[in-house]
């Protein structure tokens, strides 16, 4: 059997513009009370008209580009048509036959190897508002009444349409984690898929032993990884099966339930809408000279597939070490800040690995939000290079430095270690587990065995070894001798 | 004082010298019109109070040796699709019967920064879908040239209340021909500017690509003083062009000698009224005089194709455009069951029957299938007809040919011939589909007084050099005077 399933993808990345995509209403909506976030134009108002937010098409080229596409220096809006309570003009502003970004590609890492996924395009479009239906499950079905806000309305969304490059869940979840990875990098959105900023629409289709494409199926109302990845394998198991036993897979548009784990059939293409597509003439066409592209162009930051190159190159650093380091970036940034303050970059990468990364996951915060700034991480690591403080040492001055958002020089004081010497509660801790190792010379000094001070000096010395001679002798007797009462 | 005969720069210039007050102006226009519209019904909203305010301001800007502007003191009207802050704006619809604007249109705006007084709105047929201002739901507005007949349309209450002298200038919108074809009826001087040359932002849309401000005055003196206040670059507006405008006041002193007029031929002239074609000739003896060479020039592609690639385009855009009016957020609501019978009920019971028709038209000829057979042609002949005006324009100045093929028509034509009404558009509709600058001018009236106007046409931006072409032929043709309605119905000059 020939048969194999591809899918395709079409990606809404909300774009981060300080206001909407055709009116001056501020983009940060959410959580303003329903319907404060808007105006005449995204309310559809007779006689107002879209004026196109210059940064939104900005960032949809910065996006192209980043994709490998090439940018269409003739580009138009057209209107889509259909009537719902959501969208006041009853046409949602959109690209149709001339999008801003043709024919790229991404490249992913998938079931151990790369793949190069093919982008058709990337259109500009705005949002619709949010219906509110007051049913206790939030759906329409049963609502005596429905509810619109419309603060979304006119949001500017980037929509990327894949290739049906992909086989698989896997290639799939990749493809998405690569396109979010991308458009946090460009700072181009914020790619969260539980606020709604990065939406998927997932169209799964089959191959022909004779290389032709099976009968499509778009699936709606996947948001998050985990519902793609349990959609994508309930409807191709659905499909094949279908196939199996000799049926015909209608085309369709089909919803996935998140609860019965199941897609139900939404509208057949015979039910399928015109939207009467056709030229916004409110919009002049918008022509992105040769010029204004290299500007962006050159305005690119590096792309997350060079820099993971780069740090394996430079900093001789694993892949899945590179990976994982790159995978922000602001932890790329925070670990090449850590690096040029000239700790070794092996040993950076590993503090934030398994010290930074525990810390974050207890405090359930970002990178950007971590008190400790890298430059202070730097001069840690160094410290324990340089063996002014053991590694034990050198987390608990961490610990200090985030508790109390301490410098380390304040935080070294503050821990017990102060100018390289081991002291204090550091030293204490230092002598326990000394007389723990040597049980028969503290019976020997707590018997009264000890009287020419031989078994003191021996401990002492043993002391002096664990703090490789950074401790004060005569506080290391004062010590011994204490704990030893 | 007879404030009603005087142009807008006179008034305007007495206000400023002290000679008279806005106020004593806007006084003698409200009382003309309370006195005459009765039987006219060119205005369907008057905002007396506001109008007070603002010529009170006026007036003391002068006392205080304030500017007040270019227009200062002038009332004017404007049709009933122009967005008016806090004055009812229904486009003569009962989809907006109650409709209240909280802005201004850019265009009222400017004449009101210019010292423009709003006194308030004037009938339209509903939506501005018409040619006789008859579909209106507040009645039709009879000509005041001939009270048996129509005025125009779509915007007949702005060229009937010019003509009537309740203002020396209106603003109406045009689509197709609405503001020149109602010039053209009433006997008064209408302009249709170049597609971009004054913002449409705050005018209720009919066709994005088409529709464009113009103004309605009663010679080009004025005309060009409100293109010069109207005519810039809009934030709010997008497709009104950045160019940097010329002086059009100072352009309409030019003469016209030495340029090369057009006069077309290739139509069917046996079809016209005849006092129009002798119009165009008186016309063309006047540029003639004026030191101007007449040459002739055919266009047939446009000749052929114009209105019904006119209809394809802008009743699809108007299918598109009053799409937002479904009755949930503003204008007329009609409950339902569902939300489908909402939008249903509300549209069919908010529009009247002809925009429910174009609406209907509009959205077939967006459909899959007719897309690519109706509008997808049209808007490829809408490039050749502007490729062959472009060519036209590169060996002559401007066009002369006919706004109108018929004088006037009598009311109620419209239910008897449609069709005629829609071919009425042949000569009007051009310039929209090509953007160019279009005027309807005044060249005298017939024995039985209707007015005889003719269009003369210039290329894209041109709209200076063709004031100076109007302006030359009125300086001998005469400017068509205030409709003698005191004595019903009576003829101009």
């Amino acid at each position: 059997m020939n048969r194999e399933t591809v899918i395709g993808l079409e990606i809404h990345l909300q774009l981060k513009t300080k206001s909407k995509l055709f009116c001056s209403c501020s983009s940060d909506y959410i959580g303003a009370t329903p319907n404060t976030n808007i105006c005449p134009v995204c309310l559809a108002v007779p006689g107002t008209l879209p004026i196109l937010n210059d940064h939104a098409v900005a960032l949809a080229v910065k996006i192209g580009l980043a994709l490998h596409c090439s940018i269409s220096d003739n580009t138009r809006f057209h209107r889509k048509h259909y009537f719902y309570a959501d969208l006041p003009k009853a046409y949602q502003i959109t690209q149709y036959e001339h999008p801003i970004a043709v024919k790229g590609y991404v490249d992913i890492f998938a079931e151990g190897k790369e793949k190069r996924i093919r982008v058709h395009h990337l259109h500009l479009e705005e949002d619709a508002g949010k219906l509110v239906h007051p049913t206790s499950d939030g759906r329409l079905t049963g609502a005596a009444y429905s509810l619109v806000d419309y603060n979304r309305g006119g949001m500017p969304l980037s929509e990327i349409v894949s290739e049906p490059d992909m086989n698989s869940a896997e290639e799939v979840i990749a493809y998405i984690t690569q396109i979010r990875q991308l458009a946090r990098y460009l700072e181009v959105s914020d790619g969260e898929m539980e606020s709604g900023s990065l939406r998927v629409d997932v169209n799964v289709s089959h191959s022909n032993p004779d290389g032709s494409l099976g009968t499509r199926v778009e699936i709606k109302n996947v948001n998050s990884l985990k519902s793609i990845e349990r959609a994508l394998e309930y409807e191709i198991a659905r499909q094949n099966k279908v196939l199996d036993e000799g049926g015909h897979l209608a085309q369709e548009t089909r919803l996935w339930d998140d609860v019965a784990g199941v897609t139900r059939s939404m509208r057949s293409k015979e039910g399928e809408r015109d939207y009467r597509y056709y030229v916004e003439m409110d919009l002049a066409p918008i022509s992105a000279g040769s010029e204004y592209v290299r500007k962006i162009s050159e305005s690119l930051p590096e792309m997350p597939w060079e820099k993971l190159d780069r740090f394996i190159k430079e900093y001789s650093i694993s892949l899945e070490e590179s990976l994982r380091l790159t995978e922000q970036k602001e932890t790329a940034d925070y670990f090449e800040a850590c690096v040029s303050e000239g700790a070794p970059p092996i040993k950076c990468a590993n503090w934030m690995h398994m010290e930074v990364q525990r810390i974050l996951h207890d405090l359930s915060i970002g990178i950007n939000d971590f008190p400790v700034p890298a430059a202070e991480l730097g001069k840690l690591i160094i410290k324990v290079e340089k063996r002014e403080l053991s590694n034990t040492q050198a987390k608990d001055v961490l610990a200090v430095m985030v508790e109390k958002k301490a410098s380390l020089q304040d935080a070294v004081r503050l821990s017990g270690v102060s100018d390289g010497k081991i002291s204090g509660a550091a030293l204490e801790e230092a002598v326990k587990k000394v007389l723990d190792s040597e049980p028969e010379a503290v019976k020997a000094v707590r018997d009264g065995n000890d009287k020419k001070g031989a078994k003191v000096k021996f401990l002492r010395g043993l002391v002096m070894r664990e703090t490789r001679g950074s401790a004060d002798p005569a506080e290391v007797s004062q010590v011994v001798v204490s704990l030893l009462k | 004082m007879e404030f009603h005969k005087l142009s807008a720069l006179d008034i305007a210039e007495g206000v400023k010298k002290g000679n008279w007050t806005a106020s004593e102006v806007l006084s003698a226009h409200l009382q003309r019109i309370k006195k005459f519209d009765g039987q006219i019904n060119a205005v369907v909203t008057l905002s007396e109070e506001s109008a007070d305010r603002d010529a009170k301001e006026i007036d003391k800007a002068v006392a205080e040796g304030r500017d007040p502007g270019p227009l200062a003191g002038v009332p004017f009207l404007v049709k009933d699709n122009f967005c008016t802050d806090g004055i009812r704006t229904t486009c003569c619809s009962k989809m907006l019967s109650d409709w209240i604007p909280d802005y201004d249109a850019t265009a009222v705006k400017k004449m009101k920064e210019a010292g423009a007084v709003l006194m308030g709105k004037t009938n339209m047929d509903e939506f501005a879908m018409g040619s006789t201002t008859e579909s209106s739901i507040f009645g039709p507005t009879l000509n005041p040239r001939d009270f048996d007949r129509v005025p125009g349309g779509s915007s007949g209450g702005s060229a009937a209340a010019v003509a009537a002298g309740f203002c020396p200038i209106a603003l109406g919108s045009d689509t197709g021909g609405s503001v020149r074809q109602p010039s053209a009826f009433c006997g008064v001087q209408g302009m249709k500017p170049s597609y971009g040359q004054i913002s449409r932002y705050g005018v209720v849309a009919y066709a994005s690509s088409l529709d464009q401000v113009g103004p309605i005055t009663r010679n080009m003196g004025d005309m060009a003083a409100v293109m010069e206040v109207l005519a810039c670059a809009d934030p709010n507006d997008t497709t009104c062009d950045s160019y940097k405008r010329p002086s059009f006041s100072e352009a309409a002193l030019e003469g016209i000698k030495g340029k090369k007029i057009a006069m077309l031929t290739g139509y069917d002239a046996e079809s016209m009224d005849r006092p129009l074609i002798e119009a165009i000739e008186r016309a063309a003896d006047y540029c003639r005089s004026a030191g101007a060479e007449i040459v002739e020039a055919e266009l047939p592609i446009t000749m052929k194709h114009a209105v019904a690639c006119y209809y394809m385009v802008a009743l699809g855009d108007a299918s598109s455009k009053l799409a937002c009016f479904d009755g949930m957020r503003y204008g007329h609501h009609a409950d339902g069951r569902s939300l489908a019978e909402m939008y249903k009920r509300s549209r069919n019971e908010g529009f009247g029957k002809e925009v429910r028709k174009r609406i209907l038209i509009g959205t077939c000829i967006l459909t899959r299938g007719y897309y690519e057979n109706y509008y997808v042609p049209a808007t490829k002949v809408r490039q050749m007809i502007a490729d062959e005006y472009a060519e036209l324009f590169k060996n002559v100045d401007a066009l002369i040919c006919p706004i109108t093929p018929a004088l006037p028509y009598k009311k109620g034509l419209v239910e008897e011939d449609p069709v005629r009404i829609y071919l009425g558009d042949a000569f009007s509709s051009i310039a929209n589909l090509a953007g160019l600058p279009s005027i309807s001018l005044n060249v005298g009236f017939t024995e039985e007084g209707l007015p005889t106007n003719v269009q003369l046409m210039g290329p894209r931006f041109g709209d200076a050099g063709l004031l100076a072409f109007a302006r030359s032929i009125e300086n001998k043709a005469g400017s068509p005077q205030v409709a003698d309605i005191e004595n019903k119905g009576g003829c101009g000059e």
